[in-house]
């Protein structure tokens, strides 16, 4: 018996697998994020409600084909807007009785052109002065740094109602004034990437990487820049909130964005002297898409913040 | 094999010098004033040859590791005299385009800490591929394939999947593999390894330092080793440096320096090693502590601690002095006007005079 059983089983064994055959996938720092910004509550109604305003900019003006600049023969005795109604699910604004669902839908797309594209502009002149500022130090840290305090002691409003005194007449191209926004959007993140590199600097990774013969514009943005993307993301993502309200802001003022073009600002802007004539549709509609969207960035803000904190486990 | 034959005739001493430090002084100005942290240093490596410089910590064999490779910053940091011959060229004379040159290119390191040392937002196989773009004119697929047996060189296990991974995925011993790897990929003439091993568990440090070694071999690279364990210089080079307080305090072969120590600071190291012969005895240590650089001693730096010193040690510093062949010792013992204190140290050796 014994006889019979021993060699079986020792044929039956299998050899043990050496480790480094052993198929362990392991998540990289995204994957690990990505998890725990699934399981964020706020984040997934947060980019819920973001996403789905980006849709209706993007998807809506092929559903509702209302032509935003053909203007319609107003109703001269009338003259103030029309209430909601099955034709127009927003209603129509004064004056020129445009659709209001048409504005929006049009407004959401400009105001989210102009949020992305000024935070994103903002977000790599910071990351590029940041990240000079702080893997030199010394007398370039300064410097940057100095120019940083003094235009963050500029009123921005002052300076886009002369900025667009200069390029355009009283307002700007909606292109103007996302670049002008871009241009002071910035600081903010400039200070931030500051700031990160000037820990990283000091990680062993860049010593050798130095070691290896890297040049410095490499090390910064190949190496330091890709190792400080979490709070660039995190920020530039509340910046495009705060650009869509500075936007608004200086549109509602009259000083922003050229009136034919409909941003949520301008919308606003010209509801203004029909509130009181109780046209509330026309401001209404506008208003919530600008409080929707806000609040959608900074939930999913808030969200990433904590799903790409690397202190923070699971 | 050739190749190998090389290196061996040129560890014999074939080779002419690759590296000549000279009076190396390296400081660094802080708030309280200035460190010198490298002050007079000089030795020489031979092509294909293998120097440890040892020392313990702030003894000034890092700052020396990284001002050979131009790594200080300055400020703080400031080369305040000497040279280093590279070849023939001073380090300290070259632009920064040129020491890039030689960074990774001519003189590769590896660092202490490879937990650290690799960047974690990339794969290995990149940081690899990036530092054989930087020195050798090959496309991005050809700087792969050198990757690729760089690792096998390593005795890295399926390098192709290796190269995808995150330095996250890579246990310690691995990483430092990896940055051997990096070191190796592109033929450096000297390769300078900091504490290679301190980071490791004992049984991984064997493995490193045979690799490391063996790999010196083949490619026919001199060999910079800096650490603070003697065992791991018996086992792996030629020559060997002492450090202590930013200077050279005693140079040699491994077989002199270990066995017949000329410079009562070497000798306290080795007594302050645990060893089989001296089971069940108090372990000998070397007393007080490294001196405070802001005030160092006058005389020799070494006398507040040395049981040797007498009032010229307090006095003045000596000088490097030669005592045979490739061999010297800084320390008064050696003047030819102590001989009978000399004869006297020598005696008193643990274990019997010769």
């Amino acid at each position: 018996m014994a006889d019979i059983i021993g060699p079986a089983r020792i044929e039956n064994i299998e050899p043990p697998k050496p480790d480094y055959d052993v198929q362990l996938e392991s998540l990289n720092q995204w994957q690990i994020a990505w998890r725990r910004f699934k399981r964020h509550r706020m984040a997934i109604i947060g980019s819920t409600m973001f996403l789905t305003m980006v849709a209706i900019g993007l998807v809506g003006p092929f559903v509702f084909q209302y032509d935003p600049n053909n203007i319609p023969v107003p109703d001269v005795k009338v003259n103030a807007g029309r209430p909601p109604s099955l034709a127009h699910l927003f209603g129509e604004t004064g004056r020129l009785q445009l659709d209001v669902l048409t504005l929006v839908i049009n407004g959401i797309r400009m105001s989210l052109l102009i949020g992305v594209i000024a935070s994103a502009l903002g977000a790599i002149i910071g990351t590029i002065v940041g990240g000079i500022a702080g893997y030199f130090g010394g007398w370039t840290d300064t410097i940057l740094m100095r120019i940083v305090d003094a235009l963050l002691s500029l009123p921005l409003l002052f300076v886009i109602l002369a900025f667009s005194q200069f390029v355009g007449q009283g307002t700007g191209s909606w292109l103007t004034i996302t670049i002008i926004f871009g241009l002071f959007g910035w600081l903010g993140i400039a200070r931030l990437v500051r700031a990160v590199i000037l820990s990283l600097r000091e990680a062993d990774y860049v010593d050798a990487a130095r070691a290896a013969g890297v040049g410095d514009a490499r090390i910064i943005f190949r190496h330091l820049v890709p190792n400080s993307l979490s709070p660039i993301i995190v920020a530039t993502t509340l910046g495009v909130a705060g650009v869509i309200i500075g936007e608004a802001f200086v549109s509602f003022l009259g000083f922003g964005v050229d009136p034919s073009t409909p941003t949520l600002g301008n919308i606003l802007s010209g509801s203004l002297e029909f509130i009181n004539q109780g046209n509330w549709w026309w401001a209404f509609f506008p208003g919530a898409a600008i409080v929707i969207i806000v609040l959608g960035i900074n939930f999913m803000g808030d969200g990433l913040r904590d799903a790409l904190d690397p202190r923070a486990r699971i | 094999m050739t190749e190998a034959v090389a290196a061996r005739e040129r560890r014999a001493g074939v080779g002419d010098v690759l590296l000549d430090v000279r009076d190396l002084r390296t400081y660094f100005h802080v708030m309280d004033g200035t460190v010198k942290a490298v002050d007079g240093v000089s030795f020489s490596i031979r092509r294909g040859g293998r120097l440890a410089l040892v020392g313990e910590s702030g003894s000034g064999k890092s700052v020396t590791a990284l001002s050979i490779m131009r790594l200080i910053e300055t400020p703080p940091g400031e080369f305040a005299g000497g040279e280093i011959l590279f070849d023939g060229v001073d380090i300290l004379k070259l632009d920064s385009h040129a020491i890039r040159k030689i960074r990774g290119g001519e003189i590769a390191m590896i660092f202490q800490e490879p937990m650290t040392s690799l960047n974690p937002v990339m794969t290995v196989g990149d940081q690899i591929t990036e530092a054989v773009l930087l020195h050798q004119k090959v496309n991005h697929k050809g700087a792969e394939e050198i990757t690729l047996t760089a690792l096998k060189d390593v005795g890295v296990a399926d390098p192709k999947r290796r190269m995808k991974q995150y330095p996250h995925e890579l246990s310690g011993g691995m990483r430092q593999r990896i940055m051997i790897a990096m070191a190796l990929s592109c033929n450096p003439q000297l390769i300078i390894a900091d504490e290679p091993t301190t980071a490791l568990d004992v049984t991984i440090q064997r493995q490193i330092l045979e690799l490391i070694k063996s790999i010196q071999e083949r490619t026919g690279a001199a060999l910079l080793l800096i650490t603070h364990d003697l065992g791991v210089v018996a086992e792996t080079v030629d020559d060997v440096a002492v450090m202590y307080a930013g200077r050279v305090v005693e140079t040699g072969t491994v077989e002199n320096v270990l066995l017949n120590p000329r410079m009562p600071y070497t000798r306290g190291l080795l007594e302050s090693i645990p060893s089989q012969a001296k089971r069940g005895q108090r372990l000998s240590a070397i007393r007080g502590t490294v001196p405070n650089p802001f005030r160092m001693p006058p005389g020799c730096k070494f006398e507040p601690r040395c049981p040797y010193a007498w009032d010229t040690c307090s006095e003045s510093e000596p000088d490097l002095i030669q005592i045979g062949e490739d061999r010297t010792a800084r320390c008064w013992l050696n003047d030819q006007r102590f001989r009978s204190r000399l004869n006297d140290y020598v005696a008193s050796r643990p274990g019997g005079g010769e």
